[in-house]
């Protein structure tokens, strides 16, 4: 009895030791998470049943801030309905294009490396302000996009991000033109779709379209299905590209949710109502994720189910 | 292996605990003095508070700035973590919203004890830091609202512009210049809350009344005739369309949009400095009809005490250093605007360079009998929300979406006045 113990002791000090050292290494990783977003995030629930103007303690109100947000703002729907049509028109077009793009660059010739990072390129500066403020240069009414018009003829006076007709559509297409990442995704994914499928499909006379439809588009499915959740969260939360380059302007057209989330929270303080406006969207977002995965069983392939 | 490493980290601790400033500073009190500003703005104050550290060894100050866009996120937050700055800079439009929420702490006890020491200021600019009779921020400097235009331009078409110009010789002017460069005029255009309440002081109105609980006039006329002449000017060209700016920056603003820009008289230097141009300033456009001169003085800026500061005594101390000593104005002169106290304006004006001379001389006209009246008492803290509202009723009239302009004001005029009585019953 006693033979057998102490090799089992000496062993727990010694996990117990290794599991002290494993808590210590992540210790930074769980402080950044409670610290930046589990009490960041439990917060901004009780503010969002406040009226919390930052300079004084919040106050509770009960639901008013969302009786306000539903009844009252009417900026509140304009965002709302300029979110949703941003995110889809620019989600599928996105995903479109990229795809395309994976398409193209999955054959290999000397230059495929080349252009891979070329494309790429514009989604590691994504986020940046310095782009946003290349795109408002390049669409300003005597920028780089109308001379290069003027040069073809064509009418070269369109304020792009002046027109309520075109500002949206502008910031859209910057926006499509960062799909390096969910191109990479798809690039990926079509070098895994197994070479023998295509050979059989030759043999059998299939043609590129064709099997583009019956092999690769299948083969891509759960990648497009992860692709898409990936956007559709993403194009919700849209804020860069409307805040550094049109603020909302014009009209309101390009007045994305979390623009106007912004400034009720920040310039005008209502802080409680941005965390009411916060905590709508992350409902609307869950929603239109169960909704993309509950589709999922009718349009993704899974090869391992075998079906 | 346990115990070293545990004497390690207490070492580690005992250490940390050694090199905290308190105990390196010993005696000293430490005051945070936060403020905004451009980067000539920040290299000066930073020179500042080492002349200021210099003369009163027994405080240390610990120093944060930010640009004016920052500043109005980083203060709350600062504020709502219980670590407001000791000291810090306030503008007029945030003033009575700080106050009434009890941030700023009240300076009279300081001014009747003599520790700040008013009394080579005015009544009037005293008076431009109180909210319902308190004492709450000092004004750092006097300047006025300006036009700044440029003068290289004028001079090439052989123009000018009087000191006091008329909407109606403004216009030509604006015209002139549109014609022969092709730069077009944001004032007018712009139709802002800051521009329309200097339409409404051409008649004796401000845009809210004397309490905050509502507009300050009760005719639609006045927004109507506003609207109706930047549609005006943007129908002849000569006013710039909505949505048609190229400028990244307000700077850029007048070398590639627009010949004249509504700034404030302090930024003359900043302008010619960020563009290289030629840049003089004439006062604002008075309406043709006008009753009343709309300009007025204005503090440029505020510095405040915050009323949960434990060192409130060094605090002030600082305060009254820039209010009323020369070695701070030999070093700042008059980037904070022209020196409340007549004392330190007397010795700073010999001084100064061509460009700050000017400014003064600006001031100066301002300030005669004619040219200006009463600063407005500080904007309520709905203003934000009622000066967005009026963007978007604006915004709507610029796009040529409204048809009836007199109903539309009345619609912005109903909303606004609800909005501020609800603010006012909170």
């Amino acid at each position: 009895m006693q033979k057998s113990l102490r090799p089992a002791r000496s062993l727990s000090s010694t996990m117990n030791l290794n599991n002290v050292a494993g808590y210590v290494f992540i210790l930074p990783f769980i402080i950044g998470l409670v610290v930046f977003t589990a009490i960041p995030f439990f917060t901004s629930l009780y503010l969002s049943f406040t009226d919390y103007n930052v300079l004084t303690p919040a106050k509770w109100v009960g639901l008013q801030n969302f009786r306000k947000m539903f009844f009252e703002d009417k900026l509140f729907w304009t965002s709302f309905k300029v979110t949703f049509k941003f995110a889809f028109i620019q989600v599928p077009i996105k995903l479109a294009v990229s795809l395309l793009v994976a398409l193209v660059l999955s054959r290999a010739t000397h230059l495929t490396g080349f252009y891979r990072s070329a494309f790429y390129i514009p989604s590691l500066m994504g986020g940046s302000v310095a782009i946003a403020l290349l795109w408002k240069q390049l669409f300003s009414p005597n920028g780089a996009i109308n001379q290069l018009l003027s040069v073809f003829g064509l009418p070269s006076n369109t304020r792009w991000l002046g027109d309520p007709n075109t500002a949206l559509g502008t910031l859209i297409a910057l926006g499509v033109w960062q799909f390096g990442s969910s191109m990479l995704i798809f690039l990926a994914a079509i070098k895994n779709i197994p070479a023998s499928y295509h050979e059989a499909a030759i043999v059998d006379g299939a043609g590129p379209v064709r099997r583009f439809f019956a092999i690769t588009l299948p083969m891509l499915t759960p990648i497009l299905f992860f692709n898409l959740v990936n956007q559709v969260i993403g194009a919700f939360q849209a804020f860069n590209s409307s805040y550094l380059i049109t603020q909302g302007k014009p009209l309101n057209t390009t007045l994305y949710y979390g623009v106007h989330l912004y400034n009720r929270a920040f310039n005008h303080y209502e802080m409680g109502y941005g965390c009411a406006m916060a905590w709508f969207m992350l409902l609307i977002i869950a929603f239109f994720t169960a909704l993309i995965f509950r589709s999922s069983s009718a349009w993704v392939y899974y090869e391992s189910e075998g079906k | 292996m346990k115990k070293r490493i545990l004497t390690a980290l207490a070492a580690a601790v005992m250490l940390c605990l050694a090199l905290t400033p308190a105990a390196l500073a010993e005696e000293k009190t430490t005051i945070n003095i936060l403020w905004w500003g451009s980067q000539t703005r920040h290299d000066l104050t930073v020179k500042l508070i080492e002349k200021f550290e210099e003369l009163n060894p027994d405080i240390d100050v610990v120093m944060d700035y930010s640009d004016w866009t920052g500043y109005w996120t980083k203060l709350p937050a600062q504020v709502a973590g219980g670590q407001t700055p000791d000291v810090f800079q306030m503008d007029y439009a945030y003033l009575s919203q700080y106050a009434e929420n009890g941030v700023l702490a009240p300076l009279d006890g300081y001014i009747a004890d003599g520790s700040l020491d008013m009394s080579n200021v005015s009544e009037n600019v005293v008076a431009s830091g109180q909210v319902k009779g308190t004492t709450y921020a000092i004004s750092t400097g006097t300047n006025a609202p300006a036009m700044l235009y440029r003068k290289d331009i004028l001079d090439e078409l052989g123009l000018t512009l009087p000191m006091n110009p008329t909407m109606s010789e403004y216009s030509a002017v604006a015209k002139a210049v549109y014609e022969a460069t092709g730069l077009r005029d944001t004032y007018v255009t712009d139709c802002s809350a800051v521009i329309f309440r200097i339409h409404l002081r051409n008649y004796g109105l401000n845009l809210y009344n004397d309490e905050g609980t509502a507009l300050g006039f009760d005719d639609p006329k006045y927004l109507v005739n506003m609207w109706n002449i930047a549609l005006q000017a943007q129908e002849e060209g000569w006013g710039l369309q909505p949505g048609e700016a190229t400028a990244v920056t307000a700077f850029d603003s007048m070398v590639v949009d627009a010949w004249s820009r509504f700034q404030n008289s302090n930024e003359l230097q900043a302008y010619r400095d960020a563009t290289g141009k030629d840049i003089a300033m004439v006062m604002l456009p008075s309406m043709d009809d006008a009753t009343t001169p709309a300009l007025f003085l204005k503090p440029a800026m505020f510095w405040c005490v915050a009323e949960e500061s434990d060192v409130k005594d060094a605090a002030v101390r600082f305060i009254d250093f820039f209010t009323n000593s020369t070695e701070c104005f030999d070093i700042v002169g008059i980037e904070r605007a022209v020196p409340i106290s007549s004392e330190m304006r007397e010795y700073v004006t010999p001084s100064l360079d061509e460009v700050s001379q000017e400014v003064i001389q600006y001031i100066d006209f301002v300030s005669q009998p004619g040219m200006s009246s009463a600063l407005m008492p500080a904007d309520p803290a709905a203003a934000s929300n009622v000066s967005e509202l009026l963007d978007q009723y604006s915004e709507q009239v610029r796009y040529g979406m409204v048809d009836d302009l007199e109903a539309a004001a009345r619609e912005f005029m109903d909303e606004a006045n609800a909005i501020l009585a609800e603010a006012a019953n909170k």
